[in-house]
């Protein structure tokens, strides 16, 4: 997905780019208005829009994750849309909506995918872990290729960016993820509430955070012009400088986490040789890299530093990374306690 | 091995019941419940001799007596023949008792007694031993019944070790016979054994020096600046200074890890400062390093690190900070 074509970096130049730093800036500034307390989660989003990635948001109920993302589309621009994961949501519920009309015939409209044609740009699908597997795979090619086959052709979004959330309190009625589907997103980011007293009392108290369509509707909308990210998106993974140290760099982390034994990694009850199943996929390194990218270009530098790797890798990596079945259970502790292990051992340059 | 067995009639004494003696009227009542009559509380007395003869001066020689004595008695301990000197010529060197086994309602006692002669005869003669008495005391609680087991004296013969008026020699000292030599014992088994456990011991010593993390297994707190600072100095040397400049960064950069147990970044200096108030003063020279190593590492023009930070002020902040390094450690801080 995703691939780097040469007419999308012809139009933008490394000035060009810079400017586009302003903006990305201001569309951070706009989406903190609303949501408090979250610049990390914020900063990752925005790492995900200018990488071009999708993101799965996942915390606690009533953390926030829904409002950010609603934030997100508005500041964003661009056509939006948004459904609810259901237990009995099917595929061409997303695709197309039947109905009776008032002559009495039956009529086909298009659904939530199709309804914006190509200009779709943000895809909110909500407590995604709710809707079945059938669903999971259609937004799994809606995410890989960016297209879907319906009414004998192909729909085409090049604009596209799905962002999903669920929450991990409730295991009922839920179907988890194929390892597939969490392997398209670029990053899954943990969303928690903030621990600030004064932050908390602010949300408690401020009538402004009790009104959420209130306060999405006080975010200046359109700040980034979705349509010219694309660009911008591939001339920024041109122009970030990485070096052959940084590359050696990479290789070693991207070995240390799948052999942490090898690496000289050890986590506490956990047989490290035994520890890692799969995962880590090229993939993964590739998005790593391009998040990171994205995250020098946002520090205002030209060049990949380790700072920038360390700083997505956790959430670009967590959720590629496969445990052998004895250790899935304590997946929560020990994929994090690992990332950090990793990011500790691995010495940079 | 003969043996002679001295015999003597059930000899046994009635010693008292105070009961008895004092309740007459009680006797006759009583008499059905009192302990069996003194006659068979002691049966016979039997001393074995294995060698009563051909005794010279100074042998020892071991005599067994059997006393048997009713269920239920036993020796006092008291009463048995006191090791030490008997006579002037006779001592007992060792007394021992062991209850042996049980017949008809009377139970073998066995005592072990050896003898030591010093009697120097001048021809072969019978010596009496000396007779003694042992006491048996009934086991049972509260009793209050004895009986003296008499045991009789026995003889022994003597012999002369040489002849009266042995035949006249020069000198007196062929009267002796020579010392017989001490024999040669192989040394080589118990030398072996102790440098097996010598070194057996030294390492469990070490072993255990080890896992207490004793001298010499004991490290020092590492001092993660100061081998930067040699590395760094020995980089000084080298001929071609774009790799020795980056040789010493790397020094550098494994010295801040080593002393935070982490690595550190560019971004993390703050952080870093912070956890290692030691090295506060050197912020500045530390950040422009980290510049240089970025520019070195990771920029497109390397050259421009050497602008940035010198060769010779990446020395001057790795001996600093070797410095702030051995004061703080020995001030206990890091």
């Amino acid at each position: 997905m995703n691939s780097i074509r040469p007419a999308d970096a012809a139009p933008t130049d490394w000035r060009q780019i810079a400017d586009w730093r302003q903006v990305a800036l201001r569309f951070e500034a706009e989406i903190a208005k609303a949501v408090i307390g979250q610049d990390r989660v914020i900063r990752l989003v925005t790492i995900a829009i200018f990488a071009r990635g999708h993101v799965l948001l996942e915390g606690d109920v009533g953390v926030g994750k829904t409002t950010l993302l609603r934030a997100v589309a508005r500041a964003l621009g661009g056509a939006y849309e948004r459904v609810e994961g259901t237990v009995d949501m099917m595929p061409a519920d997303l695709i197309y909506h039947t109905y009776l009309a008032e002559d009495g015939r039956p009529r086909i409209e298009p659904g939530p995918v199709l309804r914006r044609s190509e200009d779709l740009s943000v895809f909110f699908f909500n407590e995604i872990n709710r809707a079945r597997p059938q669903v999971h795979s259609l937004l799994l090619r809606l995410m890989a290729e960016r297209s879907v086959s319906a009414f004998n052709r192909e729909y085409r979004f090049p604009h596209l960016q799905v962002f999903a959330d669920r929450n991990r309190v409730e295991r009922e009625e839920t179907f988890e993820l194929p390892a597939a589907a969490r392997d398209r997103f670029l990053m899954e980011i943990g969303m928690e509430a903030p621990t600030d007293p004064v932050l908390r009392r602010r949300l408690a108290f401020d009538p402004l955070f009790h009104d959420t369509d209130a306060l999405i509707a006080g975010i200046a909308p359109d700040v980034i012009d979705q349509a010219s990210v694309v660009g911008i998106a591939a001339a920024l993974q041109h122009g970030i400088h990485a070096s052959p140290a940084l590359e050696d760099y990479v290789v070693r982390l991207w070995a240390a986490i799948r052999d942490p034994a090898q690496a000289g990694i050890a986590l506490p009850d956990v047989a490290m040789d035994a520890l890692v199943q799969g995962g880590a996929s090229p993939r993964g390194i590739a998005f790593l890299i391009r998040a990171a990218r994205v995250r020098a270009w946002l520090e205002g530098r030209d060049m990949l530093l380790p700072e920038d790797l360390r700083a997505v890798f956790a959430e670009t990596m967590a959720h590629r990374i496969f445990l052998e079945p004895v250790y899935e259970m304590r997946r929560e502790s020990i994929v994090p306690a690992l990332c950090r292990a990793v990011l500790d051992t691995v010495p940079a340059p | 091995m003969r043996t002679r067995a001295i015999k003597r009639p059930r000899v046994a004494r009635k010693i008292r019941v105070a009961q008895e003696s004092r309740v007459v009227v009680m006797a006759g009542i009583l008499s059905a419940c009192l302990p069996l009559p003194a006659e068979a509380q002691i049966g016979s007395v039997v001393v074995r001799s294995p060698r009563p003869f051909g005794l010279f001066v100074g042998d020892r020689f071991d005599a067994k007596v059997e006393i048997e004595a009713a269920d239920g008695f036993a020796p006092q301990a008291a009463s048995l023949p006191k090791p030490g000197p008997l006579t002037y010529w006779l001592d007992l060197t060792a007394v021992s008792v062991a209850p042996g086994p049980a017949r008809d309602g009377h139970r073998l006692w066995r005592l072990s007694l050896t003898y030591q002669t010093f009697y120097a005869a001048l021809d072969v003669r019978r010596l009496d031993l000396p007779a003694f008495t042992v006491t048996f005391a009934s086991e049972v609680a509260h009793a209050t019944t004895s009986a003296v087991a008499e045991v009789p004296g026995w003889q022994i013969s003597v012999s002369p070790l040489r002849e009266i008026q042995p035949p006249p020699v020069a000198d007196p000292v062929e009267y002796l016979r020579p010392e017989s030599p001490n024999p040669r014992l192989d040394p080589a088994l118990p030398r072996a054994l102790a440098w097996a456990f010598a070194s057996f011991g030294l390492a469990g010593l070490l072993a255990l020096a080890r896992d207490r993390a004793w001298w010499p297994f004991r490290h020092r707190p590492a001092r993660a600046f100061a081998a930067a600072w040699r590395q760094v100095r020995r980089q000084a040397a080298r001929p071609d200074a774009e790799v020795a400049y980056r040789e010493a960064l790397l020094a550098l950069h494994r010295g801040l890890d080593r002393t935070d147990g982490r690595r550190v970044m560019g971004e993390d200096l703050a952080a870093f400062l912070a956890r290692h108030p030691a090295y506060a003063a050197l912020a500045q020279p530390l950040d422009r390093f980290f510049r240089a190593s970025r520019e070195v590492f990771f920029g497109r023009d390397p050259s421009v690190a050497q602008r940035t930070c010198p060769f010779p002020d990446l020395m001057a902040t790795a001996r600093r900070l070797a410095a702030a390094e051995r004061a703080a450690k020995a001030g206990g801080r890091s």
